[in-house]
C-alpha cells in the first residue's frame, strides 16, 4: 500500500485503511476532519507530524522502516504512544474479546468441554499478555525514560533484550489459540457468535504484531544504540 | 517430484533400446551412460525421484549411488544378461533382462510411480498423527522434558525433537499448553492427569 504523506487528507487515511481508526484515537484525533490535511490536524492537536506519519505508515506497510524520522524525535514520545496502546488493549480490546468468547460459550448446546478448554487456554494467554504489558509499563519504559534523562547506564544492567523473546512467546500462544479453533475444535457453537469472536481475535493479532514491531524495530533498536554510545 | 531416469550399460543397443521403449509411453528425462563411473558427476541432483537402470554384472559405483540416495528417492533396477534369477542381487528394487517385454519395462515405471506417491502420502499422513506422535504429545502435555520423553519411549533425544517438529507441522500448534489442550480435546489425555492451574 502507498505510504501516507503530510499533505494527504486526514479523511483519506481512514477510507484507505480503516484499521487506523483506533490508532488515530490514541493520538487524541477524532472523526469529523472536513477537508483538513494530516499536517493541519496534527498541528491543531499539537502532535509531531513526522512522528504521526511514521506510526501510521508502520501500520500500513509491513516493510516500512522509518529509521531517519524516528531518530529525530525522543523515544519518550514513542513510549507515550505505546502506553496508550496498552491501555486500549487492557480497557477495551481484551474485555471485548472476552465478552464475545462468553457469547460463544453460551451458544454451545451440549458437550461443551472442548470449548471450555479453549476458554481456559485463552485465559492463560491473557494472563501472560497482561504480565508482558505490565513488565513494559513498570520496568522497561521507566528504564528507558531514565536512561535518556540521566544519560548514564544503570548499575543493574539493561533488560532490553528480554522483550524480544517475550514477544515471540506471546505471539506463538495466540497463533496456537487460532489454530485450535480453526483446525481442531468441533463446531459445537452458534456460527455468528464464533465468527464475531474470531474476527475480533484476528484483528487483535494484527494490531498486536504491529505494536510489537514498533517496539522491537524502532524503540529497542534505538535504545540499544544509545546504550552503546553511553558505554564508550 | 521431478523424475530422472538413468540407463547405465556398456552396450549402446541396449541403452538406446530401453530408452525408446520408455519414451514411447512416458515423457521423462533419460540420461544414457556407458559406465557407472559417470554417475559421480550427477551427485548434485536433489529432491528428485531417480530411477537407475544399471547393468547388473558390471561395477555399480555404490559410492555415487549412496550420495544420490541422501537427497533423492532412488530406485535401483538391475539389468541382467540372462533370464536366470540366481543372480538376482538384493541391492536392486526391481530387475529386467534382455528378454523383458516392452510392457514389462513400462510397467516398472508405473510401479515405481505408485510406490513413490504412496511413500509421499505416508509422510504427510493427511495430517493425522501417528501412534508414536500421540505418545509424544501425551508426555509433552504431562510436562516431561525431551530427555525424559526419550528415556520413557526408549528413543534418542534427536528422534523426540523430530517427532515434535512433525507434530507442530501437522497441527499448527507450538506451545506446550496449546498441545495440552489439543491432547485433552482429542481424548489423548484426561483432564485429571494434569494440573490445570500449573500447565494451562
Ligand atoms: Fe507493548
Ligand atoms: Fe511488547
Amino acid at each position: 500500500m502507498e505510504l501516507f504523506r503530510k499533505e494527504d487528507k486526514m479523511s483519506s487515511l481512514i477510507t484507505r485503511n480503516y484499521n487506523l481508526l483506533p490508532v488515530i484515537n490514541r493520538f487524541g484525533i477524532r472523526l469529523g476532519f472536513k477537508e483538513k490535511t494530516i499536517a493541519e490536524v496534527c498541528q491543531e492537536k499539537k502532535i509531531d507530524t513526522d512522528f504521526f506519519l511514521a506510526i501510521v505508515n508502520t501500520y500500513t506497510d509491513e516493510s516500512y522502516f522509518p529509521e531517519a524520522e524516528f531518530l529525530s524525535f525522543s523515544p519518550v514520545l514513542l513510549i507515550d504512544y505505546l502506553k496508550n496502546t496498552h491501555k486500549y488493549y487492557i480497557n477495551y480490546v481484551l474485555p471485548k474479546i472476552e465478552r464475545l468468547l462468553n457469547q460463544v460459550l453460551q451458544s454451545c448446546p451440549e458437550n461443551c468441554s472442548s470449548l471450555k478448554m479453549i476458554n481456559t487456554f485463552y485465559q492463560k494467554y491473557k494472563t501472560e499478555l497482561l504480565l508482558h504489558l505490565k513488565l513494559e509499563d513498570e520496568k522497561v519504559f521507566p528504564y528507558i525514560i531514565n536512561l535518556y534523562e540521566n544519560k548514564t547506564l544503570s548499575a543493574e544492567g539493561s533488560f532490553i533484550e528480554v522483550i524480544e523473546n517475550e514477544h515471540t512467546n506471546v505471539e506463538v500462544k495466540l497463533s496456537d489459540l487460532e489454530n485450535l479453533i480453526i483446525r481442531h475444535l468441533s463446531p459445537n457453537y452458534e456460527d455468528n457468535a464464533m465468527n464475531e469472536f474470531l474476527t475480533a481475535l484476528l484483528q487483535f493479532e494484527n494490531d498486536l504484531n504491529d505494536h510489537a514491531r514498533i517496539e522491537d524495530h524502532i524503540l529497542i533498536t534505538q535504545v540499544i544504540e544509545f546504550e552503546k554510545e553511553l558505554k564508550k | 517430484m521431478k523424475e530422472n531416469v538413468f540407463i547405465v550399460h556398456h552396450s549402446e543397443i541396449i541403452r538406446k533400446g530401453l530408452s525408446l521403449i520408455l519414451q514411447e509411453y512416458f515423457k521423462m528425462e533419460i540420461t544414457q551412460l556407458s559406465s557407472a563411473k559417470d554417475l559421480s558427476s550427477f551427485s548434485a541432483i536433489s529432491g528428485s525421484t531417480l530411477i537407475l537402470i544399471l547393468e547388473a554384472q558390471a561395477d555399480l559405483n555404490t559410492k555415487a549411488i549412496d550420495l544420490l540416495k541422501k537427497n533423492n528417492d532412488v530406485y535401483l533396477v538391475g539389468f541382467y544378461g540372462e533370464t536366470s534369477e540366481e543372480h538376482f542381487d538384493k541391492i536392486f528394487d526391481y530387475q529386467l533382462n534382455h528378454y523383458s517385454s516392452a510392457i514389462q519395462i513400462q510397467k516398472l515405471i508405473q510401479v515405481i510411480r505408485q510406490s513413490g506417491s504412496k511413500s509421499k502420502n505416508s509422510l504427510q499422513d493427511n495430517g493425522e498423527l501417528t501412534t508414536r506422535e500421540k505418545d509424544v504429545i501425551k508426555l509433552i502435555a504431562l510436562g516431561l522434558s525431551n530427555k525424559e520423553i526419550a528415556d520413557k519411549l526408549f528413543i534418542s533425544i534427536h528422534t523426540v525433537i523430530s517427532h515434535r517438529k512433525n507434530i507442530t507441522e501437522k497441527l499448527g500448534i507450538k506451545s506446550i499448553s496449546g498441545l495440552t489442550v489439543y491432547a485433552i480435546m482429542n481424548n489423548l489425555l484426561d483432564i485429571q492427569d494434569i494440573n490445570p492451574e500449573e500447565l494451562i
